[in-house]
């Protein structure tokens, strides 16, 4: 702030003053990237050895060291189960995900707009957001059965949850004066739509789709390891089964690292689409 | 002309409450004149302000620009905001045209009054840029803009400079002074300060609060135009009168209203 004051006092009368902040012109790519890899990286050896040692000296059967993991992973990826697994699970997730946004998404906007609306709802919406959904699978089971469509519905569950709710914060959040704005200019309400409510609402939405996106990976293995051992949660109760610590711990980590590159990619989305926006939950350690 | 006959607002809280934010408000303003509109905070010029631009109702009264009612917002009139209500998704050029856009101009034609307009307020350079990356005072000369890029008749400016600091805003004075010189657009100017009421205005209108009326209307006798030297000006005798004066009414009225209260609350116990 104290270069503005001088740079104004120097620039004479008919100066613009200064923005308060220029973005980092240079900063792109691998810049970005560049300290909090490294850090993660450092983080991530330390992890490794630790657990290394800790496999080591007091593994014994089912807690295999991070080297026996890696190989074992090596060993899974080649293995056509893996992927017929990864396929079976994904199908539940991609579908449970894509119903969860496209309802979500208008759902939690409308709700955010129309207040009398929300008070039918919001008692669905809260039980949601506090029950442990786990409980609600053998009702599931019972009324659906063991196929597609009950594994569909609980990511579908999951994920619904926090799209609704972050829509909803959203389009509240929305600073009156926009609206009030738009209508002096003759703005017509689906012009008000369009041009005001959509647009402002797009980061919360973009941010309520990025974390339905981890709640929906959180179902999909969920389902199958309580409900249906199926595919990856099949996997897992299998090698568990069989005392395959290897294998096992390599099943976990393939699904942590989808889950990982599932989550920087939506991240990456939220940024490119929303570029003006400060959100509050993704991190963004380098400004 | 815009012309105020009459004209009465009350709100009224969830728990039944009730301000008087209008009370039989008359006020005439003429082509072409500049009226700035002073009072103290809550006394409902924002209030005024709103119902002339069309975005809220009123109890009673009505309103008449060039004979005709207003029940609406319209073409003929431009607001330009206190908070600046600019959006922070869009680029200077997008927020300068977005009046033009609602008005289903095209795209490159919008663009190039917007331009226009970007170097009328000095922000040329910037049509690029977000509202976050830009100050306060540039973020307001994006609202002045865009106001003037859909050609109104008058401008309804509601604390226009209120959220800017001292020396912006003196600069925004000036350019708006400048501006309306040039277009001899209507301006409607609310303010609580009394410098910018005179600096700015042809006339000031005094309000008073709840019931928000117009107390007295002051006109200002001071030289058009004035852009050229604002310094002077203020150094002028007749400015430093009416500033002295306008001080003075408002103190009287803040003094009135106390009183008013403390007896209000003294009968109740």
């Amino acid at each position: 702030m104290a270069e503005r004051v001088i740079g104004q006092s120097t620039e004479g009368a008919d100066a613009v003053e200064t923005p308060p902040h220029q973005p980092p012109r240079g900063a792109t790519g691998w810049r970005r990237l560049d300290v909090p890899i490294t850090y993660q990286l450092l983080t991530f050896v330390l992890f490794a050895l630790a657990w290394q040692l800790y496999g080591t000296h007091r593994g014994g059967l089912l807690v295999p060291t991070f080297t026996e993991t890696v190989v074992s992973l090596v060993d899974l990826l080649g293995r056509g189960e893996f992927w017929e697994s990864m396929y079976i699970s994904n199908q539940a997730l991609v579908i449970g995900f894509v119903i969860a946004v496209s309802v979500g998404v208008p759902l939690g906007v409308l709700l955010g707009r129309f207040r009398t609306f929300e008070r039918f709802t919001d008692v669905y919406l809260n039980i949601l957001l506090v029950t442990p959904m786990a409980a609600i699978i053998p009702l599931l089971i019972m009324s659906v059965g063991f196929g597609l469509a009950s594994r569909v519905i609980l990511v579908t569950i999951f994920a619904i949850v926090l799209v609704i709710v972050s829509c909803r914060a959203g389009v509240r959040q929305i600073d009156p004066s926009l609206i009030e704005m738009a209508r002096s200019y003759g703005a017509s309400e689906a012009q008000v739509w369009r041009r005001i409510l959509i647009p402002a609402a797009m980061p919360a939405i973009m941010t309520g789709i990025r974390l339905g996106l981890g709640r929906a990976v959180t179902g999909m293995v969920l389902v199958e390891l309580l409900m249906v051992s199926l595919a990856l949660g099949g996997l897992i109760l299998e090698f568990r089964g069989m005392f395959q610590g290897g294998l096992l711990y390599a099943t976990i980590v393939a699904i942590l690292a989808e889950a990982l590159i599932l989550i920087n990619i939506a991240r990456w989305i939220e940024r490119r689409a929303t570029p003006w926006a400060q959100s509050a939950t993704s991190t963004r350690s380098f400004q | 002309m815009i012309e105020l006959r009459g004209l009465s607002k009350t709100f009224v809280g969830r728990d039944g409450s009730t301000v008087e934010a209008l009370k039989g408000v008359d006020l005439d303003v003429a082509d072409g004149e500049f009226l700035t509109i002073l009072g103290p905070s809550g006394c409902g010029k924002t209030t005024l302000l709103k119902t002339v631009a069309g975005l809220i109702s009123w109890d009673s009264g009505e309103i008449l620009i060039n004979g005709s009612p207003v029940t609406g917002p319209g073409p003929d009139r431009a607001v330009v905001f206190q908070a600046f209500a600019l959006m922070p998704w869009a680029t200077v050029v997008e927020n300068v045209a977005f009046g033009l856009q609602l008005r289903g101009v095209k795209k490159s034609e919008r663009e190039e009054r917007a331009r226009k307009l970007i170097h009328t307020v000095g922000l040329e350079g910037f049509e690029k840029k977000r509202p976050g990356e830009l100050s306060g005072g540039m973020q307001q000369r994006v609202g002045l803009a865009r106001a003037l890029a859909v050609d109104p008749q008058i401008l309804l400016m509601d604390e226009p400079f209120g959220a800017v600091d001292e020396q912006t805003r003196r600069l925004l004075q000036e350019e708006l002074l400048s501006i309306w010189e040039k277009t001899k657009l209507t301006v409607v100017f609310i303010t609580h300060s009394m410098e910018e009421a005179v600096l700015l205005g042809d006339r000031v209108a005094l309000m008073s609060a709840r019931p928000g009326q117009i107390a007295e209307i002051v006109p200002v006798p001071l030289e058009r135009p004035r852009s050229s030297d604002v310094h002077a000006l203020e150094r002028s005798k007749d400015y430093v009168e009416i500033t002295a004066y306008l001080w003075d009414r408002l103190r009287d009225m803040h003094e009135e209203h106390r009183r008013e209260t403390e007896a209000a609350a003294g009968g109740v116990a």
